[in-house]
Order: C-alpha cells, then structure tokens, then sequence
C-alpha cells in the first residue's frame, strides 16, 4: 500500500472542503479543488491499494469479497422487491469497492459517452406515466468538454464511431486489439448490415500520461490493475491531488454523518477513523461523492431538527429513482478456440440499438458487446456452465465440458436503460445495523416491465447476431423475474432544476443547503446504456469547475 | 504494505469489538484474507488444520468424484481437500456445519446399503450412486462448491496444485498477452479485416 505523503490538517481547523469518497468522482474533484488551490480533507472509508497489492485472486475477490464493502466485513446490506416484502438481510446488494479510487479501480472500464438523446428524451420521445423518467437540467453540449477531459486526463482507448456524438478531440490512445469474441460480434453484426465499432475503454492502448499500456493479462472486470494500465481515479487523479500539496486523504475513515449549524449550512462531517475513533473534521463546505447507495444513506443519516427528513431531502428524492441498468447475456459454443479469457472484458460494440423503435411499446436502449461469459475467469466458469448448456453438473462429462467450453465459447452481452421510479430506492434499515452502529443500507428494487422488455429484447437480438456468428450452440438469459442487486447504483439524488422533485441543481449545489454539494452516480437523471462511468467522471470535472468558479465569485 | 497493513489491522479490530450492535457477526476471516500471502500452501501429507482425519479423507473421496482423475489430475491431485481445510475456518462455519451433518447421514448410507461405515473405501460406483441420491441436498451443492473453488482458486489457498485445474480449462494465468490471443482474431488479422 502506498505510504500518504501530504499535507496534514488538524480536524479543528477549518479546511475549505471536505470531499467524502474518493471513487471516480470524489478522486476528480479532489483533484480540481486542490490544485486550484483549495484546501482539501478527503474521508475515504477504505485502504489506499496499489498496484503491488492487486492480485489475479478470484476467491479472495469473489468469494471473500477482498476489495468490496460486503456484509462479512460488517456491512450488511438488506433486500426487498417492494415496500410490502420484509428486506432481509443479504451478503451483497448494492456492491462497490471500498479502497481509494472506489470502484474505478475493479471495474471494466467501459466507457461510452452519453449522446445528446439521453439529456432529452422524456422531452423527445414523451414522459412515461408511473415514472420519474425527466429531461436532465443540462445537455450533451455542456458535458462535451468534460468527457474529452476524462478522455485525456483519465486516459480513454478508443475511435470514433459512426453513431457517436461530436467531440472536439480525438482520442488520446488507439482502439484496444480486437479479440475473437469480437471479432465473430464484428462479422456477424456486419452480415446483418449493423455498425459494430472498437469499444471506448478506460484502459491504455499504450503510455499516456507517465502510465504504461495494456498488457492484456484478462483480469480487469472485478480487479485492480497490476500495471496502473486501468485509468481510475486512484492512478489518474489521487497522485496529482496529493501532490498539490493541499489535499489530505485520510483512508479508513468511515462517515456517519454530515453536522450543519443553525443557519443550516454545513459546518463539520463527523467519522470514525481508522481506529474505530470518533472525529469531527471542521468544514467550510462538503462535497459527497460517497456513490449511489452511501451518499443517500449519508444523507437520510443526517437528519436533524432543521432536516428532519435527512438532509437536503425536502423534495423527499434522497434515495429515490434507484437504476441498476438492465443486462442480458447470450452464450455461444464455437469449433475454435476463441480465447476470451484474455485481455481486456470487450473491444467492440454494437450501438444500432441506442434508441429502440417506439412502436415495440416498451421504452428502451442498449448496446451489445462481446466477451467471455465468466468475465474470464475459471472458477465463475466452472460454477456456472452448467446452467449454460446443461448436462450432468459433476463427474467426468462435467469436466470434460469444462475443459472444451472455457476456451471455445464467446458472450454478447446487452447493457440496457432503466426507468426512475420512486418505488425502486435507498432508505435506512429499521431493524439492522452494521457494524458502526450506522443503519444498513435497505434497498427496495423490481424493474420496471419496459426494463425487463428492453433486457428480452436484447437477449433475442443477442441469440440472432449468435446465430449469424455461426455458433454451434446457444444459450441465453436475462433476470426475468427481477435484480436483486447491481454494481450501477445511480439516480438516488437526481439533480434537476426544480426543488421539488431533485436534490441538487444543475451545479450540484444542494437546493437545501448552499454549501453541500454531491456528485457521483446517484447524480444521474436517466440511466445511460448501460456504462454509467465515463458519465460520472465527466459529471465530476464539470461540477468541480463551477464549484471553484463559485468559490472565486465567493458564493460558497 | 508495513505501515498500511498495521492501519488496517487496528481497523478490523475496532470493527469486531463494535460487533454486538451488528447482527451479522464479523469473522477472523477479513483478517486472515489481509495476511495471507501464502501461509496455505501446504504439501500433500502434512496435517489439517479444521478437518478430522474422517473428514478429510471423506471429503477427498467425494471430491475425487465431482471431479474424478480421469485422462488429466482431478480433485485429488488438485489438492482439493487442503483447499477445503483451509476455508472451512470461524469465517464459513455455516457451511462446515451442514457439511458435518451431510457427511453423517452420507456414512449411514455407506453402512446401510454397502455394509461399510467409510465412504471412501466404496468402489466408485458405489460412491457416485450415495452422490446421485443426495444430488439435491445442501450438503451436495456446498460439497460441489467447495471441490470446484478449490480446483480453480489461486494454488495459494491450498488447492490446484501445480495449476492442474488451470490446465484442465486451457486457462494459463500469466501477466501479459500478445494479440493475436485466439483462432478468430488470427484469421481477421491475417485477412485484413
């Protein structure tokens, strides 16, 4: 683990900012606030790994939940399809990595923009009734230069698509090497006369920034880089925030709640340190980038005589709107060995499907991607293909299987839209606590029939563009009758220009409180296709610039 | 790591002494995943750590059934069992549990239909019919679980010795690749697509 080497700050001085999370947003706007020279505390509540320390360890990761925040460690988390069931408690429902950098660090990386559709297709294609399914408060046009700044600041691999939306510069590294399963997605999508194009990902093609390229050793999906080629905010953004010599990351700093004073501005975030020691750090302003399920709890956790609904809750949407986007999967058996347990989850994607056709009756979008079933990985293969292509599940044959099927198989995957309901959220557990005393996150969660439309549509899309690949068997799926948990935890604390039904403004400014702001997944108004990251991190150089311009203007 | 992993450590000792106001109740098993290098590798023969002798040698028959020597090493050269010794610690007694109990009512099957109160001195196809009836049981999924995580977990943990369950899936688990990695990405590159 990396030795802190920073500027210290005592917790009864008063810093400028204190941001909470240091994951794809928090790291970024750690960043911007304290090279423009702000001073900086940030609360991370895990360890700051390195590169040395990520393994290729699929039981201690998967199994043991190594790198994320899990029940076993003290975090339960509970789970209901609606508000009539009970939430009982599970492992893992809304899962994240808790360590520096957050879930950039064990993530895929894929990294799609928004195109200039998702900021306005309630307005475009209609509302839809039952849902919270609004226009965004900005448009593509005000996100653009921010998403060719995490193209070029956070490192993204790519070319640009015939679909893709305007950008004003091109990619800082070259489209990743195609591999087998893209190439069979590539010909068959092009035999059905689609536009399949190389994947925008956050991993380096080659050097970028004083960081090496890919080596391609197959393990991204769920792990940390052992060679910093993956672009998180733990090697693009923490380094640069440390070294402005402004910012402090205080790691192993749990945050339980966020103080404000009678005029009801934020005043202090108070969190257990690294000894399980409670602290008050002195703030003149707060920046929550806690992710989709922790920046809610934090909040509703919050709550106080001036907030007695948590804070910055008036328009009661803390915690609402929850989306997971939906997914299929569809496998195919193939003569040859494909190889995709190497190298990075996908290296193409097909994007004709962005918007489907209205008159389906259903609203949604999606792409399609090709990878390895298992994320590559033997010990998720061997557990699970006996539900791909049946068969007896242990004995010989069962081995056997094995030992064809890992090598000789390739996935195209569907990631699809979620609608915002108000039903689907984040509130605090009435009964179960974790191991803070803090309430367990509770998550209340059922697709909405569209998503699960969506979901089946592109499982079927999926069998076709199989079926064109030339597989010699095909099996596909989706969760039909619901998730039950996700890593995309988006949408809980919308922002919009309106206090009645969003949280924050279009500058991630608390409608409630002058001087909180958050910005992370739950700032999402819709839901993305699928890859909400690149979004996020864009979300996050934008509201960093009209904070620090704020501060100029004295307007904290 | 030093002066991080000490950090660490206080922390997961703060987090257990704050467990009562937790229901789930926080295991050794954090801890023993943030200092285990490769305390586990262990060679064949040397004693268990959670096993009994009976269970050891029981769950090393079962385990050379889901997944038998064949043409290529199974379970058993895989080392599978010390895999199993070493994660059925404080952390997975749930799952030790119903493997205890599994493991009773599997030996009184033994004794009752074959006359033998072992296991694993049955033939083999004594041993896969006792499996096919308990197919369906906890204790057989915890079982199959149990021999499969052990066949492909990191050699580390005590299990796929010599990466034989590796190379069972013609998985390789190096630290870098050249394109091309397979048949199809050869062909397009070679055609130019």
């Amino acid at each position: 683990m990396a030795e802190l080497k920073s500027i210290s700050f005592s917790t009864r001085e008063e810093v400028d900012f204190v941001v909470i999370g240091s994951g794809s947003a928090g790291g970024i706007i750690a960043k911007e606030l304290a090279t423009a020279g702000h001073s900086v505390v940030v609360l991370e509540q895990g360890p700051y790994l390195q590169a040395s320390d990520f393994k290729h360890d699929e039981w201690g990761y998967e199994h043991n939940y190594d790198l994320t925040w899990s029940a076993r460690k003290g975090n339960v988390q509970t789970f209901r399809k609606n508000e009539n069931e009970e939430a009982e408690p599970r492992e893992a429902v809304l899962r994240y990595a808790h360590n520096v950098g957050g879930s950039s660090v064990h993530y895929s990386g894929n990294f799609w923009r928004l195109r200039p559709i998702d900021f306005n297709e309630a307005s475009v294609r209609g509302t839809i009734p039952g849902t919270n399914f609004v226009d965004w408060p900005i448009t593509y046009e005000d996100l653009e230069p921010y998403y060719t700044k995490v193209d070029w600041e956070i490192g993204v691999s790519g070319l640009q698509g015939p679909w893709d939306p305007y950008r004003s510069r091109d990619y800082p590294c070259p489209p990743m090497p195609i591999k087998g399963s893209d190439v069979l997605l590539e010909r068959a999508a092009k035999s059905l006369g689609l536009n399949p194009y190389p994947a925008p990902v956050a991993i380096l093609s080659a050097p970028h920034n004083g960081r090496p390229g890919c080596i391609h050793c197959g393990y991204c999906n769920g792990y940390g880089c052992e060679v910093n080629a993956k672009s998180s905010s733990m090697v693009a953004m923490i380094p640069l925030a440390l070294a402005s010599g402004n910012c402090e990351l205080r790691t192993m700093a749990t945050v339980s709640r966020i103080n404000t004073n009678d005029g009801g501005r934020v005043n202090e975030v108070v969190y257990f340190d690294s000894n399980g020691v409670e602290q008050a750090q002195k703030t003149r302003a707060a920046v929550v980038c806690a992710n989709g399920a922790e920046t809610p709890r934090l909040l509703l956790m919050s709550s106080s005589n001036i907030f007695p609904d948590g804070l910055a809750n008036s328009s009661g949407s803390v915690g609402q709107n929850l989306m997971f986007n939906g997914y299929s999967s569809v496998t195919g058996l193939f003569d040859e060995p494909v190889n995709a347990w190497k190298s990075i989850p996908a290296t193409r994607v097909v994007h004709d499907f962005y918007e489907l056709d209205p008159s389906l009756g259903f609203y949604g979008g999606g792409g399609i991607d090709g990878r390895h079933p298992s994320a590559g990985t033997p010990l998720k293969f061997a557990l699970g293909a006996h539900d791909l292509f049946g068969g007896p599940n242990w004995g010989g044959e069962f081995k056997d299987s094995l030992a064809f099927q890992f090598s000789h198989c390739a996935a195209f995957d569907g990631h699809t839209t979620s609608l915002p309901l108000s039903s689907n959220n984040v509130t605090l557990d009435p009964v179960y606590k974790d191991s803070f005393g803090r309430p367990a996150i509770r998550c209340t969660y059922m697709d909405h029939p569209d998503d699960l439309s969506t979901m089946k549509w592109f499982k079927d899309k999926s069998i076709e563009l199989m079926e064109a690949a030339g597989a010699a068997r095909i099996s596909g799926s989706y969760p039909e009758s619901g998730q039950s948990g996700n890593v995309h935890l988006l949408g809980t604390c919308r922002m919009g220009s309106d206090p009645a039904n969003s949280v924050i403004n279009a500058g991630h400014r608390a409608h409630d409180v002058p001087n909180l702001f958050t910005c992370d997944g739950s700032s999402l108004v819709t839901s993305s296709r699928g890859q909400p990251t690149m979004t996020i991190m864009a979300l996050a150089f934008r509201a960093a610039d009209l904070i620090n311009e704020a501060a100029r203007r004295n307007e904290i | 790591m030093g002066k991080d992993f000490i950090t660490r450590r206080a922390f997961l000792g703060s987090v257990k002494s704050s467990v009562g106001k937790s229901i789930i109740v926080l295991s050794s098993s954090a801890i023993v995943a943030a200092c285990r290098d490769s305390k586990f590798a262990r060679a064949a023969g040397e004693a268990f750590v959670n096993l009994n002798e009976t269970e050891a040698s029981e769950f090393d028959a079962i385990a050379g059934r889901i997944l038998p020597s064949t043409t290529s090493p199974g379970a058993k050269e895989a080392g599978v069992v010390y895999f199993i010794d070493n994660v059925l610690d404080d952390s997975r007694s749930a799952e030790f549990d119903v493997l205890k109990k599994g493991l009773q009512e599997l030996r009184a099957s033994a004794s009752q239909k074959f006359n033998s109160p072992n296991f694993f001195s049955l033939n083999e196809a004594q041993q896969d019919s006792l499996l096919r009836q308990a197919e369906s049981t906890a204790f057989f999924s915890t079982m199959r679980y149990l021999v499969i995580a052990g066949m492909f977990a990191l050699p580390e943990y005590g299990g796929n010795k010599d990466s034989v369950g590796y190379d069972l899936m013609g998985f390789d688990d190096r630290h870098s690749w050249l394109s091309p990695y397979g048949y199809y990405d050869a062909d397009y590159l070679e055609k130019g697509e």
